[in-house]
């Protein structure tokens, strides 16, 4: 009323025809009922006020969000540094415990090792040091005379034959590794019994000779230890035959070895030319031959260059006895075969 | 509030009785009320001592006031929502009492012209507001208001001499 009477008289009436109009369309819509019976008023209310409420909620919603943009901007870089050092933290430790997992098993591969054939006298050694003449296959392990190594003493891994010891301290010991060129054992053909020797040639791939041209070798064939060096026992894993090719004389068998020598953390050293029944290597001969029949004859007991080839010791029961083994009689391995260093 | 009116001078701003338009306004409700059916059809009382007062007294707001009362009153004897003849006649009475204080409306003739006007003005706003707010056909004109309208007029030129003794004298 006080808008009303501060108006000029001359509108004055105008105002008011609108006000009571106005009164009496709102007296209308508060009886009327329109659609889902839903009074006009209430109607125009919602309408009315519909808008402004989404418009206001938009505007807080913005309002809100463009704020805590900000605030998180605030942090973001500081929280981005921080989130960086953590993540380099996490990929260190992450690296520690993959190599301690590792570690865990190697050992536990070690250990499942000695446990399984806790009848040989064995030693498990870390590998402390390598030659420094790139040339020389050689590494260094921290057992030596005091803890029983004599020179020329087996070393292996679960996997296979690693080398021999070569030099002998009392700490201490150099491992000759299969890989290097003066290195040289026993073998024998895991499937046809045929024997020979796995030379090192200086490179991860090792060469077996002294296998005639007339011998098929499959790919893939197993190659263990024969014995006949008197320093590894009979039926250790040394690899497996990656490729062949005729040779003059002699076959030329490349041979990829069972053990990782790139990659030794810790070996054993076996104390004992005792033959040693490798299940998983048993398990794992493509074409096994015949029964055990002399596992328990120890391999320096036998007369390797006169008597015939044993039985393999890592053939399954049943299975068929293998051909007649072929073997150069004029470059048969003598008690120290060709290549090889026993003393 | 001011009831001082912008007439021009030749008009002249009539006068009443006090109590006049209130009994006007209350008589002519009873009686549209016990009209016969027929009659309330065609003859709209309360729209015409609007209407006459509106012209007469020739002050737009206390015209407007007295149609809202009026309409309003004669809503809350209808069945209509309160507030439908209310709109049309506080129309009737503003447009009725600004017209009133520049045209002189007390010959016979005029009045019945205005009345004839006012009638369909006072339909056409019934009917808008029905539109608008009721969501209702509007019925604008028919054969039936045109005879209404005239009805209406004829009894406007009767009436409003008879309301004209209700003036006080000049």
């Amino acid at each position: 009323m006080t808008v009303m009477l501060d108006l000029p008289s001359r509108h004055r009436p105008l105002a008011l025809l609108a006000v009571v109009i106005l009164v009496q369309v709102l007296l209308l819509a508060f009886q009327i009922k329109r659609d889902r019976d839903v009074r006009l008023v209430r109607l125009w209310s919602a309408e009315l006020l519909t808008p402004p409420q989404h418009a206001g909620r938009w505007t807080i919603g913005k309002v809100r969000d463009t704020w805590r943009s900000y605030i998180d901007l605030r942090h973001a870089r500081q929280e981005n540094q921080e989130l960086r050092n953590e993540v380099n933290r996490l990929e260190l430790r992450n690296r520690e415990l993959e190599s301690q997992a590792a570690e865990g098993q190697r050992l536990a591969a070690l250990l499942g090792f000695r446990q399984a054939h806790s009848d040989i006298p064995m030693l498990t050694a870390e590998v402390i040091g390598a030659s420094a003449d790139p040339a020389s296959h050689t590494i260094y392990i921290n057992r030596g005379g005091h803890d029983g190594l004599r020179r020329n003493m087996a070393v292996i891994t679960p996997d296979g034959v690693v080398g021999k010891t070569t030099e002998v301290y009392p700490s201490t010991a150099q491992v000759l590794l299969l890989t290097d060129h003066e290195s040289g054992v026993g073998a024998l053909l895991a499937s046809r019994r045929t024997h020979g020797v796995v030379k090192g040639t200086g490179e991860p791939v090792a060469r077996m000779d002294y296998v005639v041209n007339d011998e098929n070798v499959a790919v893939g064939e197993s190659v263990l230890t024969s014995g006949e060096d008197r320093i590894f026992a009979k039926d250790l894993p040394i690899g497996k035959v990656i490729g062949t090719q005729p040779g003059n004389p002699f076959k030329t068998i490349q041979i990829q070895l069972s053990a990782r020598l790139d990659r030794l953390e810790e070996v054993i050293v076996l104390l004992t030319q005792q033959e040693l029944a490798l299940k998983k290597e048993a398990e794992a001969s493509p074409a096994p031959s015949t029964p055990r029949q002399a596992t328990s004859a120890p391999a320096t007991t036998k007369p390797p260059a006169t008597k015939p080839v044993a039985p393999p010791t890592s053939a399954a029961p049943g299975a068929p006895r293998p051909a007649t083994t072929k073997r150069p009689t004029t470059t048969k391995p003598a008690t120290t075969p060709p290549g090889t260093n026993p003393q | 509030m001011s009831v001082r009116a912008q007439v021009e001078p030749h008009i002249e701003v009539h006068k009443f009785y006090g109590g006049a338009v209130i009994g006007a306004a209350f008589l002519a409700l009873v009686v549209q009320a016990f009209l016969p059916p027929h009659g309330r059809e065609y003859l709209e009382l309360p729209l015409l001592v609007t209407l006459y007062f509106g012209l007469s007294r020739r002050n737009p707001e206390s015209g407007l006031l007295l149609g809202m009362a009026i309409g309003i009153l004669q809503d809350g004897m209808s069945h209509v929502p309160i507030g439908l003849y209310g709109i049309a006649k506080t129309s009737v009475g503003y447009v009725a009492s600004t017209i009133g204080a520049r045209i002189d409306v007390e010959h016979p003739l005029s009045r019945f012209a205005f009345t004839f006007l006012f009638f369909h003005f006072h339909q056409a706003v019934l009917a808008t507001t029905q539109w608008l707010l009721l969501a209702q056909k509007p019925l604008y004109f028919s054969p039936k208001l045109f005879i209404a309208s005239l009805a209406n007029s004829v009894v406007a030129v009767v009436l409003f001499p008879l309301l004209d003794h209700l003036r006080k004298p000049g």
